[in-house]
């Protein structure tokens, strides 16, 4: 409960900032309208039976391209002050600190969604199974964000402080994450061709989230206390390791 | 620890960053109601000890007591009787003074810990009310340092650990300081702090340390004359300064023990 009371808390701060100046939220929109529009000049002159298959792979494309610019942008917030490491010394738990920053992706990703899924309604005719489709449409993007994110988030967090860890969360977090776009996509694809199993395809997408989040969930504080032990070093040298002798 | 005063305990610390060493088995003793200044060259290792001591960085070996009970790794609980003042004030740019007191505020009461209100922390540190509302982007380094140390000071810590806290601040802001500082000691917390203000660092302090190329080195308390502790303290530096050339600083005295 205090680890809920705290990541809103963490959250709502977030929002806040966010607010002042919408830097996340413009940056993901805009991204999501100019990819949509390279996606309808380069796809629009196919055949529909091709944008069947196309949509898919344009949106969790879409959605990872966003999904890692507003990650690093979450956490560089956080290094441009070294205000990670003020949390770090208060008494809020880990965890908090981890289920805030993934929520405000998410919620970023979220508003990225709502822009793109209408987008590619609009501009491919296969698409217009999103509008039949509302509820399914809305949970196969939670879904599929959130997957994204609940891995996303860990490895942000890692590097938020590290040298070169833009380049090294480009490296690291395509790879893990995708299974998860592909399960999305899948999923996706079932959705687009009205297919029976698609209630069973997102019970599926919803327990590989749980278990994503659990995994996360376990790892976060040790992720975390090596980012925070790696960003007191001076001059960013890293320590060799963090291994200690027990107390005598 | 033997002693119920105890508040910060450490043996035989050490550090080292990559092959270069930090911290050479550094002991020190802190207990309630006193304030200790650190003293030492750009790259001692200071904040690095002071990163031990609040519980961001673990050593590589040593041990560590906090508040009389060995905390091989600094948990919730020991973190909500301490607070820690970094080098760079550590807010956020988009939110206010009050604003950024507050959030931190806010997470403490969620755990049930008890702050004092951000407007009287921010008026006692000197900070003028039209500011209390201003974005921290907005703010000079002397007002966010002003900031950062009522966000500390408003959590009524146990510890204090305070890298540098008269940085960029005036006069009148190093005075405010000071006399804050001093009923924090009033109150019975332990100060841990770093400066290269020796005037200042005597004023308040009961004892300054000489932490030297990662070891701690010679030590000097304050025997009720601040002016002969001012004299002894800077013929420590002096002695620090005349033996940089000249050995390591193992050639010092042996490691403090403080109070």
């Amino acid at each position: 409960m205090r680890v809920l009371r705290q990541a809103l808390l963490l959250l709502r701060s977030e929002l806040r900032q966010e607010l002042r100046d919408f830097e996340l939220l413009l940056t993901a929109s805009f991204f999501t309208v100019v990819l949509l529009a390279m996606f309808y000049l380069s796809f629009a002159s196919l055949q529909s039976k091709a944008h069947l298959a196309a949509i898919p792979g344009l949106m969790w494309l879409t959605i990872a391209f966003v999904g890692v610019l507003t990650l690093t942008r979450v956490f560089d917030r956080e290094r441009e002050a070294d205000t990670l490491r003020a949390l770090l010394a208060a008494p809020v738990e880990r965890l908090a600190i981890y289920f805030a920053k993934a929520a405000m992706t998410l919620a970023v990703l979220m508003l990225c969604c709502m822009v793109l899924v209408p987008g590619l309604w609009l501009m491919f005719p296969a698409g217009a199974a999103f509008a039949e489709q509302p509820l399914a449409t809305a949970l196969l993007a939670l879904l599929g964000c959130g997957g994204y994110v609940a891995i996303g988030a860990l490895f942000a967090a890692g590097l938020a402080t590290g040298a070169g860890k833009n380049t090294l969360l480009f490296i690291i977090l395509y790879p893990l994450t995708t299974p998860v776009l592909m399960y999305a996509l899948v999923t996706t694809r079932a959705l687009l061709d009205h297919h029976p199993d698609l209630p069973s395809y997102l019970g599926q997408m919803a327990a590989l989230d749980l278990i994503l989040v659990s995994i996360a969930a376990l790892l976060f504080e040790t992720v975390l206390v090596g980012s925070g032990a790696r960003s007191t070093s001076p001059k960013g040298q890293v320590p060799r390791t963090l291994s200690r002798e027990p107390s005598a | 620890m033997s002693d119920e005063r105890s508040v910060v305990s450490l043996r035989a610390i050490s550090q080292r960053f990559g092959r270069q060493p930090v911290l050479r088995r550094v002991d020190l003793e802190l207990l309630a109601g006193t304030i200790v200044g650190l003293v030492g060259a750009n790259g001692a290792g200071k904040t690095t000890l002071f990163s031990i001591v609040a519980g961001l960085l673990q050593p590589d070996g040593g041990a560590r007591w906090l508040f009389g009970a060995a905390a091989d790794e600094v948990d919730t609980a020991t973190r909500a009787r301490m607070a820690y003042v970094a080098h760079a004030p550590q807010l956020y740019g988009a939110l206010s003074a009050r604003e950024n007191l507050q959030l931190h505020a806010d997470l403490r009461r969620v755990c049930g810990l008890p702050t004092r209100a951000a407007d009287e922390v921010l008026t006692e540190l000197g900070l003028p009310r039209e500011a209390f509302d201003r974005p921290m982007s907005a703010h000079s380094r002397g007002m966010a340092q002003r900031v950062a140390l009522a966000r500390a000071l408003a959590a009524r810590p146990e510890l204090l650990v305070l890298d540098e806290p008269f940085t960029a601040l005036d006069a009148g802001g190093r005075e405010q300081l000071a006399q804050v500082l001093l009923g924090e000691r009033a109150r019975g917390a332990a100060v841990l702090l770093s400066s290269h203000d020796l005037d200042t660092l005597t004023q308040i302090c009961d004892r300054v340390v000489l932490l030297e190329r990662g070891e701690l080195g010679r030590s000097v308390d304050h025997e009720g004359d601040r002016a002969v502790f001012r004299e002894r303290a800077a013929a420590l530096w002096t002695g620090r300064a005349a033996s940089a050339g000249s050995g390591p600083a193992g050639a010092l005295a042996p490691a403090a023990v403080l109070c």
